[in-house]
């Protein structure tokens, strides 16, 4: 063993804290957050070289994350083979490492911001109430004077407007 | 707008109803391509707002590093194996034991390659041991040094039930499983957990994400058969796939049930 004790809790350290981040501006929330990012590890502590470069080490734990966000995903599309290409971009860290210093995903807050943005009025609404007020379906139909039965129909529309626009600007 | 209802908007609106309480939303909820993208978009909307969440909780990295050190530990000892052999010479008689602080020391290390195996997924006991179908432990764990110890009589567990244990390697259970004891490790391979035991749905749960191990200590709640086959302990199926527990090699004798205890 050249990598030396501890050497790989050293990395599990330095990585911990921004693949969660990744992890979690992907999926949402912290239950699922937590599985994936100890997924990433076990596989780390399997296989990964704890020899290799800084870069590379960073590299490695970035695409076995992201292969299981997409992993994660397919479960929804209930499809054989859907989602790779569906990850955001931007997610390559930076080279030198030191992800735990990184900023949490500036690029998946400003594309949701912009998204949000491109929305007509009451579908922004909508999900403004929802998402960043975390009002209850009930409290949100309140705020917009609509039933709860419409405010569901409104996020659901909204939601499904906000896909297609977020395909066409994926690329 | 008239008050209109839509069971897609309906149903949908339980994968946001979980996503945006901080839960595990459940894929059963999303039916269509569309709506995956649909929910894929509410997760990063959801992902990309600041709140507590977005930080990962400090007591499960904590968790996590130590299952990591037990795992990066273990897997030094699983890389050199040693020599495995079918069947042990049983020490003989059965010594009563005294624990010196060494041999918990010892008892720990071999606990924690234990562990290790079964995070990367080894299966260490795939079926019971030809010949002897009473006895659900695997031979594989019965290596090196180590003797038998006595957790439970038989008397004391009728089919259906089990009764935990502690030795120096393992915490566990020993279940009777319609007339087949096993013993199976109380550590949930998830995230180390400790599992407690269900007689109404005969299964070892995890407190801590929901994870339901069956009484042959394989995940019983997993997605692969939901669909087919609901888990009826359970409204949802667990996301991930888990390794099986890890079970140490149990035996029967003269109505006396004895773990084997592996020593480093």
């Amino acid at each position: 063993m050249s990598t030396g004790p501890g050497r790989f809790e050293q990395v599990y350290g330095q990585h911990v804290v921004g693949i969660y981040r990744f992890v979690y501006a992907r999926v949402g929330n912290r239950p699922d957050a937590e599985d994936l990012t100890a997924q990433v590890f076990v596989r780390a502590v399997e296989q990964l070289d704890t020899a290799r470069e800084p870069g590379q080490i960073a590299a490695w734990l970035y695409r076995v994350a992201q292969n299981a966000i997409a992993d994660y995903w397919r479960a929804f599309y209930r499809l054989p083979v859907v989602g790779v290409d569906h990850v955001a971009p931007g997610w390559e860290p930076a080279d030198d490492g030191a992800q735990r210093a990184a900023p949490p995903d500036e690029s998946a807050t400003l594309r949701v911001q912009a998204l949000l943005g491109s929305l007509p009025d009451r579908y922004r609404r909508v999900l403004e109430l929802r998402f960043l007020q975390r009002m209850s379906v009930a409290e949100t139909a309140q705020a917009m004077g609509i039933t709860s039965g419409n405010a569901k129909v409104l996020q659901y529309r909204a939601l499904r407007k906000a896909a297609l626009i977020g395909e066409t600007t994926d690329g | 707008m008239a008050d209109e209802r839509d069971p897609r908007a309906e149903r949908f609106e339980r994968y946001l109803d979980a996503l945006l309480a901080g839960g595990r939303p459940s894929p059963e909820d999303v039916e269509s391509g569309d709506e995956a993208e649909m929910a894929r978009l509410a997760a990063e909307i959801a992902g990309a707002v600041r709140d507590d969440s977005a930080v990962p909780d400090p007591a499960f990295v904590e968790q996590l590093r130590l299952r990591m050190r037990a795992a990066d530990a273990g897997l030094a000892t699983v890389q050199v194996p040693p020599p495995v052999r079918e069947r042990v010479a049983e020490p003989a008689g059965h010594r009563p034991w005294r624990l010196t602080r060494r041999q918990l020391l010892q008892g720990g290390i071999g606990a924690a390659a234990g562990l290790a195996a079964g995070l990367i997924g080894v299966t260490l006991a795939p079926k019971p041991p030809a010949g002897s179908p009473t006895l659900g432990g695997g031979d594989n764990l019965v290596i090196g040094d180590g003797f038998w110890e006595e957790v439970a009589t038989l008397a004391e567990l009728p089919p259906g039930a089990a009764t935990r244990f502690s030795t120096a390697a393992f915490d566990g259970f020993v279940v009777n499983d319609d007339g087949e004891i096993r013993a199976l490790s109380s550590v949930c391979t998830h995230m180390g957990c400790t599992l407690h035991y269900r007689p109404e749905w005969q299964d070892l749960r995890c407190p801590c994400h929901g994870a339901s191990f069956d009484l042959a200590g394989q995940l019983a709640n997993g997605r692969r058969t939901w669909r087919a086959n609901p888990y009826p302990g359970d409204a949802r199926a667990y996301p991930i796939q888990l390794p099986d527990l890890v079970r140490p090699h149990v035996k029967v004798e003269d109505g006396v049930i004895l773990v084997w205890t592996a020593q480093a």
